[in-house]
Order: C-alpha cells, then sequence, then structure tokens
C-alpha cells in the first residue's frame, strides 16, 4: 500500500522548522568564513574562525535534530494511537504488524524527505537575505559565495534520517495492535505493557544514578581542575536521558499539582482529568517542551553564573579577564537565540499533539454538547488542559534546567584563575519571565485551532462516528 | 451551520440571563398531558437535484408519562426525528414544541440549557465520560449547571441508584463496567434531573438479548412508576414491544402509530414496510 500523508502535517512542519535551521546555519557559516576571507585584516582568524564556527553549527544542529527526534517520534505515537481502528482492521484483513508498522516509517521517511528539502529552500534564501543586508549596511565587505555548497547536503540527508528513524521509534506500538480491536470501540489502549514499562523505568534510574554520580563529581573536581566540566557533561547527558525515558513517571505527579491549581470550575477539572487520564500520552505531549525548556534555563543559568564567577575572578585576578565581558555577552545572545529554535521545534510538538489528541476525542466533545455542554465550557475546558501542559513542562523543565545550569557552571570554573570555589546559583530572572511568558502565549497558540474544531463539532456529527 | 450559532458564543451568558426558568415554564405547559409536539417538521439535507428529504411534513404528539416506541427500517429518518426533537439537530421547516417551548426558535445556547435541564439521553454505545467514576458521570448534569443536587434531588438520586443496583459501582470507571452496567448509568444519568422527557437511541444495540431485556424493563419501570416520558428509536422488535405505543417511520413519513403490541406483529408489520420499499 502508498504511504499517505494524512496526519502527517504536524510532523512536515518539526521537519521543515529543522531542515530551515540546519541549513541556514551552515550557509550562515559559509558567509561569515567568506567575509572573514575577504577581510584583508582577518589574518590569522581566515583558519580559526570556520573552524570554531563550523562546531559551533554542528553542536546546535545535533541539539535541534535531538528535540525534532524526540518530537516527531511522540507525534507519530500519537497518530498511530488514533489509527488503531484502522491499522487493527489492516491486520484483520491479513496483513502484517511489520508491513504496517514499515508503511508509517516510510511516511516518516517520505515527509523527512520533503521538510528537508523545503527548510533547504527557506533556510538559503534566509541566510542569502541576511548576507545581502550585511554587504548592504557595511557590517561585511562584498564576498564571493555560493548558495549552493554541496555542504548543506548533510543537514538535509541529517533531517530526512532524523525523521524517518524518529517514525520508526514513534511507530513502536503498531507491533501491539491486536487485530480484534477492529471490531471492539476501543479508542486509545489503557492496558501498558508493564514488562517493557519496567525495563524502561529501570533503565532510567540507572541512567539518573549514574549520572547524578558523575555530576556530583564534576562539581567536586571542578573546584581543582576546570576540564571536569567533561563530567559533568556526561552526567548531564547520562541523568537527563534517564528523565526523559522516564517521562511517564517524572511528568504525571507534576501535571496532577498544577491541575489542581488550573482551577476548580467543572470544565478545569475535567481538563485535569483528561491531562492525566492517559499518563503517556500527557507525558509524550509535554517531554518535547520540557527539554526546550531545560536547554534554555541551563544556558541561561550556566552563563549568569558563569558570568559571576567571573567577576570574582576579575576581582581576584584583573589581568586574566581584561575585555572579557562584551564578548561573552555577545555569544550569550547568538547562543540562546540558536537554543530558542530547539524550544520553537518543542512547542510546535505540544501545538500538535494538543490538537491531535482532541481531534481524536471528537465523539467524546460530542457527547458532552449532547449532554448540556456549552461551546464555552468546551472552549474553556481545552484551554486548561493546554495550560495544565504548558505549565507542567515549564515548571520541570525550569528547575531540571536550573540544576544543570548551575553543575555546569560549577564544574566548568569552580577551579579557574582567581579561584572563585563555590558559587550559589543565580537565576537569570529576565529568561525565567521569557520562558513564562513564552508558555503562556504557547498554551494561548496551541489551544486555538482545537477548541475552534472542538466547538465546531456538531453532536450528531460526533454521535454518528463510529 | 445556522447563523445564529456563530453568534452564540458571545451572547450565550445574555441567553442564559434570558430563560432562567425553565422549570416554571414547565409548571404551565398544556394540561393536555403532550410533552412534544411536533407539527409539519421537514429534514432535508442539501439542495437542488440531489436534495435528500429525510423528514416528510411529520406532525406528531408525545403524550406525558408515555413510552413511546418510534420504529423503521434503516434511513426512515428515526434517529433524524429524534436529534431535532432533542434539540440536537436544526430542523429545515415545521416546529417542534417540547414542554410547551417551540424549540425550532431556540439558538445554540439555549438549546444547550434544554438538553442539560429537561432532555435525558440514553445511547447506543459511548454513553459516559471516560474520565469521570460512575456517580461523576450520574451527576454530570447537575456540574455542567454549576449546582449541587438539592436534598430532595440527592434523595432521588440515591434512589435510581439503588433500584439501578448500581451502589457498589460508584467509583468505578466506564471502562470497568460491562455493557448493561454503561447503560444502567446511562439511565440513572438521564432520570436524574428528572427531564421532561427521555430520549433513548437504540439503547439495546449492544447488548446481549438479556441484557437488552433487563435494560428496556429498566425503561418501561421508570415510565409506570415515576411517569417518566420516553422516547425509543429502534429497529429491534422485541425492543419495540416495551413501550406503550409504536409510531412506524418509512422514507421520512409516519405510516402506522398503534398502541401496544407484540413482537410478531411489530417484525410482521416491518418486513411489510421493507417490501413495499
Amino acid at each position: 500500500m502508498k504511504p499517505s500523508l494524512r496526519g502527517q502535517i504536524p510532523t512536515l512542519i518539526v521537519a521543515v522548522i529543522a531542515g530551515t535551521f540546519g541549513v541556514a546555519l551552515v550557509q550562515f557559516d559559509g558567509i561569515i568564513s567568506a567575509a572573514v576571507r575577504a577581510d584583508p585584516v582577518a589574518g590569522a582568524s581566515v583558519h580559526t574562525v570556520p573552524l570554531l564556527l563550523g562546531l559551533a553549527a554542528i553542536s546546535f544542529i545535533v541539539l535541534s535534530l535531538y528535540v525534532s527526534g524526540v518530537v516527531t517520534s511522540n507525534t507519530v505515537a500519537t497518530v498511530v494511537a488514533g489509527r488503531t481502528r484502522q491499522i487493527a482492521l489492516l491486520r484483520l484483513i491479513g496483513s502484517s504488524a511489520r508491513a504496517e508498522r514499515g508503511r508509517i516509517a516510510r511516511e516518516g521517511l517520505l515527509v523527512g524527505v520533503i521538510g528537508a528539502v523545503v527548510g533547504a529552500v527557506i533556510g538559503t534564501g534566509v541566510a542569502a537575505l541576511v548576507g545581502h543586508l550585511a554587504v548592504a549596511s557595511r557590517i561585511f565587505r562584498p564576498f564571493v559565495y555560493s548558495y549552493a555548497t554541496p555542504t548543506i547536503l548533510l543537514p538535509v540527508v541529517a533531517v530526512a534520517m532524523t525523521t524517518w528513524l524518529a517514525a520508526w521509534v514513534g511507530s513502536r506500538r503498531v507491533l501491539d495492535v491486536r487485530p480484534v480491536e477492529a471490531l471492539g470501540n476501543s479508542t486509545e489502549r489503557s492496558i501498558p505493557d508493564i514488562a517493557v514499562h519496567r525495563r524502561r523505568h529501570r533503565l532510567a534510574l540507572v541512567l539518573v544514578i549514574v549520572g547524578v554520580v558523575f555530576l556530583a563529581a564534576g562539581v567536586v573536581l571542578g573546584l581543582r581542575f576546570p576540564p571536569a566540566v567533561l563530567l559533568g557533561l556526561i552526567g548531564g547527558l547520562l541523568s537527563f536521558s534517564g528523565i526523559v525515558f522516564a517521562a511517564d513517571r517524572v511528568i504525571p505527579p507534576v501535571l496532577r499539582v498544577v491541575g489542581r491549581l488550573v482551577g476548580t470550575g467543572t470544565p478545569a477539572r475535567l481538563a485535569a482529568e483528561n491531562a492525566l487520564r492517559y499518563p503517556e500520552r500527557s507525558s509524550r505531549m509535554t517531554v518535547g517542551l520540557v527539554i526546550g525548556v531545560t536547554l534554555v534555563t541551563t544556558f541561561s543559568v550556566t552563563m549568569q553564573t558563569f558570568q559571576d564567577m567571573l567577576a570574582i575572578g576579575a576581582r581576584n585576578d584583573p589581568q586574566q579577564y581584561n575585555g572579557l565581558g562584551p564578548i561573552i555577552s555577545g555569544i550569550v545572545t547568538v547562543f540562546s537565540i540558536l537554543i530558542g529554535f530547539s524550544a520553537l521545534i518543542a512547542a510546535v510538538g505540544l501545538v500538535n499533539t494538543l490538537s491531535l489528541s482532541v481531534m481524536q476525542r471528537t465523539r467524546e466533545l460530542g457527547l458532552m454538547r449532547a449532554l448540556g455542554f456549552t461551546r464555552r465550557q468546551l472552549r474553556s475546558m481545552i484551554f486548561a488542559e493546554a495550560a495544565a501542559l504548558t505549565a507542567t513542562a515549564t515548571v520541570v523543565g525550569l528547575v531540571l534546567g536550573f540544576v544543570y545550569g548551575w553543575i555546569g557552571a560549577q564544574s566548568m570554573l569552580g577551579g579557574v584563575h582567581g579561584h572563585p570555589g563555590l558559587v550559589a546559583p543565580q537565576i537569570p530572572w529576565p529568561i525565567v519571565l521569557v520562558v513564562v511568558v513564552a508558555a503562556a502565549v504557547l498554551t494561548l497558540v496551541a489551544a486555538v485551532s482545537p477548541s475552534r474544531r472542538a466547538t465546531r463539532i456538531s453532536p450528531v456529527a460526533a454521535l454518528a462516528v463510529e | 451551520m445556522r447563523v445564529s450559532d456563530r453568534f452564540d458564543s458571545a451572547f450565550s451568558a445574555v441567553s442564559w440571563g434570558r430563560l432562567p426558568n425553565f422549570g416554571c415554564m414547565a409548571s404551565h405547559t398544556p394540561a393536555d398531558g403532550v410533552v412534544a409536539d411536533v407539527s409539519d417538521l421537514v429534514k432535508r439535507y442539501g439542495a437542488g437535484a440531489t436534495a435528500v428529504t429525510a423528514l416528510d411534513e411529520i406532525t406528531l404528539e408525545l403524550r406525558r408519562g408515555e413510552f413511546t416506541a418510534i420504529m423503521g427500517p434503516s434511513g426512515s429518518g428515526k434517529s433524524t426525528l429524534m436529534h431535532i426533537m432533542a434539540g440536537l439537530d436544526a430542523a429545515s421547516s415545521g416546529t417542534v414544541r417540547l414542554g410547551g417551548v417551540d424549540i425550532t426558535a431556540l439558538d445554540d445556547g439555549d438549546l444547550t440549557e434544554l438538553r442539560r435541564r429537561r432532555v435525558g439521553f440514553v445511547f447506543q454505545s459511548f454513553n459516559l465520560l471516560p474520565i469521570l467514576d460512575v456517580l461523576g458521570n450520574v451527576l454530570l448534569p447537575f456540574e455542567l449547571d454549576g449546582r449541587k443536587p438539592s436534598a430532595e434531588e440527592r434523595a432521588w438520586i440515591d434512589r435510581l441508584i439503588d433500584q439501578l443496583g448500581l451502589r457498589n459501582r460508584l467509583d468505578h470507571r466506564p471502562s470497568q463496567l460491562s455493557g448493561g452496567q454503561q447503560q444502567r448509568v446511562a439511565i440513572a444519568r438521564a432520570l436524574a434531573t428528572r427531564p421532561e422527557i427521555v430520549f433513548a437511541d437504540e439503547p439495546t444495540g449492544n447488548l446481549d438479548s438479556r441484557t437488552g431485556r433487563e435494560v428496556l424493563g429498566l425503561l418501561s419501570d421508570a415510565s409506570r412508576q415515576h411517569g417518566q416520558s420516553i422516547a425509543m428509536v429502534t429497529h429491534d422488535p422485541v425492543a419495540a414491544s416495551f413501550a406503550d405505543r409504536i409510531l412506524f417511520l418509512a422514507d421520512g413519513r409516519i405510516v402506522r402509530d398503534s398502541g401496544r403490541l407484540q413482537p410478531e406483529e411489530i417484525a410482521t408489520f416491518m418486513l411489510s414496510i421493507e417490501a413495499q420499499r
């Protein structure tokens, strides 16, 4: 059977953003390197600048691919949950589970290729525009650069492959669909595969424990040797992966508390119940955003603490730190924007999954209308659900980011010139404010289209859906 | 979608204020004991040459306290009739009066309130909200109204819960109940507000025949013991035989209005309708 693109628009959007981001970064690299070459006073930096830029670009592209991979696999898992009936029917008339899963993975590859190519066009366009403006405003001298560089194939291929892989991972549940489900009234399955869960949770626990040991070692050794930051980095990656693996254990308790704070009216209460009904679904929806918020917060807390430590170091040893301030704040700004892109992908993921999950509840929403839910009640229910999800992701992300950021700065700079020693973590309030406002905006954006669709549902049509 | 639908969200708060006392209106409904009356009801889908007439100038009265079955083969318009009478769908022309109020003139907000306060529903399946437990589902109409049941209503609900055998299931989720138990919960919810009328759409369609008969028995008890008006749409002759009155629909018209019948008589008549088509 030919792959169908129905229901794959969300994945396509994520692939386009990731592709745009990756290709634009590569093109910016090329432009800046060309501009440096065109500058007669650049001297030795002709070689070092492209190298450093290349490393930075690769890091940020990998980061954005990681986030888009998580988001895509979660979106695909949501799509699969909604297609259970159809998959079961195909199984019933003789298709194998492997074939069905393969079909979804192929759809992922197709969507990934299309998204990456579209992203390449947009990214190149954006880079060309910025390059043109930079020359026009005399930031750069006129330079020679071909936008049709083969290097852009790297992000294009990486995005396509990531989407393919993510679709494969996200479609794992296809293997559990039983043919008989085509006959029942089953919606999303609520019978969890306990053995698999237990194995995953055990793995997650091991990762977190090992990660915490590494993090502690990073902080302690960082007081003596700056390279200890590598231990901290490994610890951070391990423990954070552990938390992502066990998201269905970590997120629901927070969601429960946040859900109570959202409101006490009937719509808010039902929204909180809905968010908790399938812990896995809610975790799928929020985990991408948790990663995004954690990244942004980690980075800004690190930088804030970092600057604080540099200030202490500069007081103790002024010579070493002369003129470093402006350079660091410039780097902080650029990197924040680049990390913000990963957070944007995560936000798109939440919008996608919320709207898919509302679509999959058409029948239930129709029943609510039939029983006397007003449109306004339906709308506030969906807004409350979106608010509970984003607030949960924001809280978890801020807490994690705060801890990681402080550990990062501490292990990197605890033992640097001037010996700042142990420094209290610094909360970058402007960034916290930005994150909270962004989460509020995201809530509105995520809820608008599903709530509009939900209020348009005619009870009769919804009840007729078999 | 009607034009007024687009504005209902902005005006619904106003309109709630405008019609605060459906209860009072119900008290001075016609003394002739008519709970619902339908006149010249037409429902057409599409326009021009492709238009399909689902209901063709239907006129009928449902008497208060009676258990009426609306029967007909698939496509006869029986579900459409029920949806319009219950305020779930709009008529093309004609009027539907429920407890003396012309519901074809109401906007979406008022219809929503009507369904919440004055109508009860029992559907074929997927009757209950999966996120609420049994008690939560039964109390949902009150909760949607933003109020707690009064002491008297509370006593009535307690009685329903006992009669329907739900006492030790109150904290169960719908997914933990059998099909028959789910329908009992739906019946309890439908009766909880003592609505003008309960609409039941193939309430036994998903049940085995023994459980189905139990559910039908509960519905006819509600009508006999508590004077509850019930309109049940079905194509099952056995189900219809529980009703006090049977209306037969074919091609959007009422072809027979009969008192209580035996399942065999109903089946024979249904076959004769099918044969004429």
